[in-house]
């Protein structure tokens, strides 16, 4: 008498109990929301995009830098105030990358700041990978904003360098002082710096011109450099809560 | 990978006036060791210390040989690690999944097949594979808990910091809790702080940290039996015991120097954990 079911070909049960975890995990796995297949689209790997998305506080700062940057675009079309409205948009765009760096990092942006900063992913890598992500979707937005903005070519861009340079310094700060604190003293230091500038030459938009691009560019070589010297900081949990 | 060997040589943190850890020594591998010791003798300094979080003012800490204090160890010694805070903060809004592979990815866990592998291992460890699609606002105390422990043993870490992970379950949780953390102990040198007596009991050795200062390192046999011949129960209210309560059928559990006649009775790793903390009375 034979066995009602035969196997042909010999069969390693504990394979096929791979083959189907396997495929069980696969199925089970929780779909990504939106905004990362969003990131995923435009080429950001499955890793990056994790990273960028897992913190609420990074979402916020994204709608923030949206919806800062959708005002600044509808005041820059105003045409009757044309220089007013491009003193404005120089002076208030490179700060909106500032504000989604300090919203990106730490224990006021991340409940599971305590867990991260245990792991071996270098907090100054984390938070670059995010400040790149904040500047370049606010970058986007903010060059809408530019461009919608008539006659304004070529200064209607002269906020770009200054927002790398304050993102950097932000960063940097961050290696002294809570994140929400560095955003705010750059911030200060910007404005300030600005409005003196403004006051001291004849021309409102002379700390956008070619030396205070010059200026920031070494702002941005000064800020990366202490950002690296002193990387270990964001490693502790004390130096960045 | 074999358990990861921890040293500690005179690590000292100071927090302004106040001195955490005063000298702290160590030498650990492999096992379930509970470190003992009320609010605020310094537990939870020492672990962030030993998972390479905060700098020690003073002292050094060797991980497998590996120095924290140099980045490039740094990071190979958290490749090893599990890390549970006494406050694991999550986002509230989160999916159970998505929290612990965010983890994964600070792990360095860039594969996406291989890292939703070991996230749902690591859920599965812990009971919770049911609930991965669940957001963590929507999970019970108890189930928060375990997916915090969840994300510590995440790639099967050498070395596992648990800081008072049983705080606020229930008893059937902490029942669970301990059998998930007691089969790690053969894999990993785990490390549970708490300042619950009978928590301490089931590791296999005791640690007991005392105003930053380490009192005693030994079995928990060993803890019960330096109360050996200190410990009786009285009827009359007792007079120089060093600790001494009430029990439910009226006579005193005393502990310290027993008058002559006493009737002696068996310590407890509790008895022993008291005789080394200052004078307490509880009647």
């Amino acid at each position: 008498m034979t066995a009602p079911f035969e196997y042909r070909w010999p069969v390693d049960p504990a394979r096929v109990d791979r083959n189907w975890r396997a495929i069980t995990i696969e199925l089970d796995a929780p779909r990504p929301g939106r905004v990362e297949r969003l990131l995923r689209f435009f080429g950001l790997p499955a890793h990056v995009t994790r990273l960028v998305v897992a913190t609420p506080a990074l979402r916020r700062a994204w709608f923030l830098a949206t919806g800062l940057a959708i005002l600044i675009g509808l005041g820059a079309t105003d045409v009757d105030r044309p220089r007013e409205n491009l003193f404005v948009l120089l002076l208030v765009a490179p700060l909106v990358p500032v504000l989604g760096v300090a919203m990106a990092y730490g224990t006021e942006a991340d409940p599971a700041h305590e867990m991260a900063v245990a792991t071996p992913l270098r907090g100054l890598r984390l938070i670059l990978t995010r400040a790149a992500v904040v500047l370049a979707f606010s970058t986007f937005w903010l060059a809408l904003a530019a461009l919608i903005a008539p006659g304004r070519q070529p200064m209607a861009f002269a906020w770009l360098v200054p927002a790398v340079g304050l993102t950097t310094a932000t960063v940097a700060l961050m290696t002294f002082v809570r994140p929400r604190l560095a955003a705010a003293a750059t911030t200060v230091v910007w404005v300030l710096g600005v409005l003196t500038t403004q006051a001291s030459a004849a021309d409102r938009l002379a700390a956008f011109t070619a030396p205070g691009q010059l200026v920031m560019v070494a702002v941005t070589a000064l800020a990366l450099v202490v950002a690296i010297a002193r990387r270990q900081r964001f490693d502790l949990l004390d130096a960045t809560a | 990978m074999s358990p990861a060997q921890v040293l500690a040589f005179g690590v000292e943190q100071r927090f302004g006036p106040v001195e955490a850890l005063q000298g702290v020594d160590l030498a650990l591998q492999g096992g379930l060791i509970t470190l003992l010791g009320p609010n605020g003798s310094g537990k939870t300094t020492l672990l962030r210390c030993l998972a390479t979080i905060t700098a020690p003012d003073a002292g050094s800490i060797l991980i497998d040989g590996l120095d924290p204090r140099h980045e490039s160890d740094r990071i190979e010694v958290r490749r090893r690690l599990g890390y549970q805070p006494q406050d694991p903060g999550m986002t509230r809004s989160a999916r159970a999944f998505d929290l612990l592979d965010y983890l994964a990815v600070l792990k360095q866990h860039d594969d996406e097949r291989t890292r939703r592998h070991l996230v749902f291992d690591a859920l599965e460890r812990v009971g919770l594979a049911g609930r991965a699609h669940d957001r963590v606002g929507d999970l019970s105390g108890g189930m928060r808990q375990r997916l915090a422990l969840a994300q510590a043993i995440l790639g099967s870490p050498t070395l596992l910091l648990l800081d008072e992970p049983a705080a606020g379950l229930d008893p059937d949780e902490r029942f669970r809790l301990r059998e998930i953390v007691a089969e790690r102990r053969h894999r990993s040198t785990v490390v549970v702080s708490t300042h619950l007596t009978d928590e301490a009991a089931v590791g296999d050795t005791v640690l007991v940290l005392l105003e930053g200062r380490l009192r005693f390192v030994g079995s928990p046999e060993t803890l019960a039996g330096t109360g050996a011949g200190r410990a009786w129960i009285q009827a009359a209210e007792p007079i120089g015991a060093r600790a001494s309560w009430r029990l439910a059928d009226g006579r005193y559990r005393c502990l310290g120097t027993p008058p002559v006649g006493a009737e002696l009775v068996a310590p407890t790793l509790e008895d022993g954990y008291l005789l080394l903390t200052p004078s307490v009375v509880l009647s």
